[in-house]
């Protein structure tokens, strides 16, 4: 079992990057509470010994996914919520940033996790292949297709 | 594009509430991080208490007998006949019983078969030759099963002669073991003490069924028939059957009855002697 300064280093580490995916994934804030304690539960038990911090990321970013999934799979939810429910200081959001998260938000499923993972946390796709057990022309496939519908929805200024 | 999705990324945070409740949760789930991993064995223990039933639910299933078959003649033995028909268990109730009972390999073989193979034993069929009498008799809570076994019994034995099967509901004769009797005996017991209650089940114990078969009918036509002396031979009969006890305690009353009419002779003489003196 790992130890509390473990633990309390990967929450401050990790806990924004699994917010994220969690808003990708979920549609309000119990799920994501619940997605956290079983995140770090899962952590503290766990006797994996990670090789380098960017496997260690890896890993939270897989199990993350997965206990996102799991909890869709376990009962039916099939509704879409505003924005506003999934965050929960909107206020602080520029239009514009509100905008572009409703775009993301409004992709489908398989999209989101490659847009946020090439996005925000600069993966590769070679690296998003391995993190998600996808193959690699797949994932440039999805990129360039939410690449093309991202730019439909906040009016493509062509920028990469 | 990438600097629009960074920026509005970048402004999900995670809450520091979250992160506190997060941190409360995990400590309260290791119990501030002593908690071992969940050891095997405590994850082992609903599929063992799952295979214990199964293993006890299985045994009550085969191994509790259903119905049981009291075989008597004097050899009196008891097959336990569980739901599916076979025999799982086979008790003797005297010495000739576990003899018989250790001849016989008759465990786990359809009830049927079984008692086929008791009727077609040596001894069980020099017995019935020479004249005794076989019961057999069904026991089980009234359902359908003792009916049928009691109907595929009669069927099996309706060749021979001497033997007389019966059903005796399980609630009416649960008492037998404590009396170290075979149900058909205590069935047979029973019966016999409501003629005559003074037989003990000692008594019981070592006679064949012919000799109690003999005695009930006798019993019984004793208290039908008015007539003394037909009474008086039938009974002799019958203590000479059933042996020397019931004679000799006979015996034992008419010495003391005698010796109280001499008493009272004696008391008559002396008194009459007196008087006459004064």
């Amino acid at each position: 079992m790992r130890s509390e300064q473990e633990v309390n280093r990967a929450i401050e580490q990790y806990s924004n990057m699994i917010r994220r995916l969690c808003m990708i994934y979920l549609k309000n804030y119990a799920d994501t509470e619940d997605i956290f304690q079983t995140v770090f539960l899962k952590y503290v038990l766990s006797s994996v010994s990670f090789e380098s911090q960017e496997h260690e990321k890896a890993w939270f970013i897989r199990v993350t996914i997965n206990a996102c999934k799991d909890l869709l799979k376990s009962f039916f939810r099939n509704r879409t919520v505003s924005l506003d429910e999934i965050i929960e200081q909107p206020s602080e959001m520029s239009t514009d940033d509100k905008e572009v998260l409703e775009a993301v938000l409004s992709l489908p499923q398989k999209y989101k996790d490659v847009v946020y993972l090439h996005y925000y946390e600069d993966y590769t796709a070679p690296q998003i292949s391995r993190i998600l057990g996808k193959n690699v022309n797949t994932i440039y496939t999805l990129l360039t297709r939410s690449k093309q519908l991202l730019r439909e929805k906040l009016g493509g200024d062509g920028d990469e | 594009m990438n600097d629009r999705l960074k920026n509005a990324f970048d402004k999900i945070q995670a809450e520091e509430q979250l992160k506190d409740s997060t941190k409360a949760f995990i400590y309260k789930k290791t119990r501030g991080y002593t908690r071992r991993k969940t050891a095997v064995y405590r994850r082992l223990i609903p599929a063992v208490a799952c295979f214990l039933v199964i293993i006890l639910g299985g045994y009550w299933l085969y191994f509790i007998p259903t119905v049981e078959i009291s075989i008597d003649i004097n050899p009196s033995i008891e097959l336990g006949v569980n739901r599916f028909d076979k025999v799982v268990s086979v008790a003797s109730y005297n010495s000739d019983g576990q003899e018989l009972a250790a001849s016989l390999d008759i465990k786990y073989l359809d009830y049927s078969e079984a008692v086929n193979q008791i009727l077609t034993n040596e001894n069980i069929s020099e017995l019935l030759s020479n004249d005794e009498v076989m019961t057999i008799c069904v026991i089980g809570s009234d359902d359908e099963q003792s009916d049928r076994v009691l109907s595929e019994i009669e069927s099996c034995t309706s060749e021979e002669s001497n033997t007389y099967c019966y059903y005796a509901d399980s609630d009416e004769v649960s008492h037998a073991h404590e009396n170290g009797l075979s149900y058909g005996k205590y069935r047979a017991y029973l019966e016999l003490q409501a003629l005559d209650p003074t037989i003990t089940a000692e008594d019981i114990q070592n006679m064949t069924m012919r000799e109690i078969h003999d005695l009930i009918h006798s019993l019984s036509s004793d208290s039908n028939s008015a007539a003394d002396s037909e009474n008086d031979s039938e009974h002799e009969q019958i203590e000479n059957g059933t042996g020397n006890m019931h004679g000799q305690s006979q015996a034992q009353d008419n010495g003391q009855w005698q010796g109280n009419n001499h008493g009272n002779g004696q008391g008559q003489g002396h008194g009459n002697g007196h008087g006459n003196r004064q």
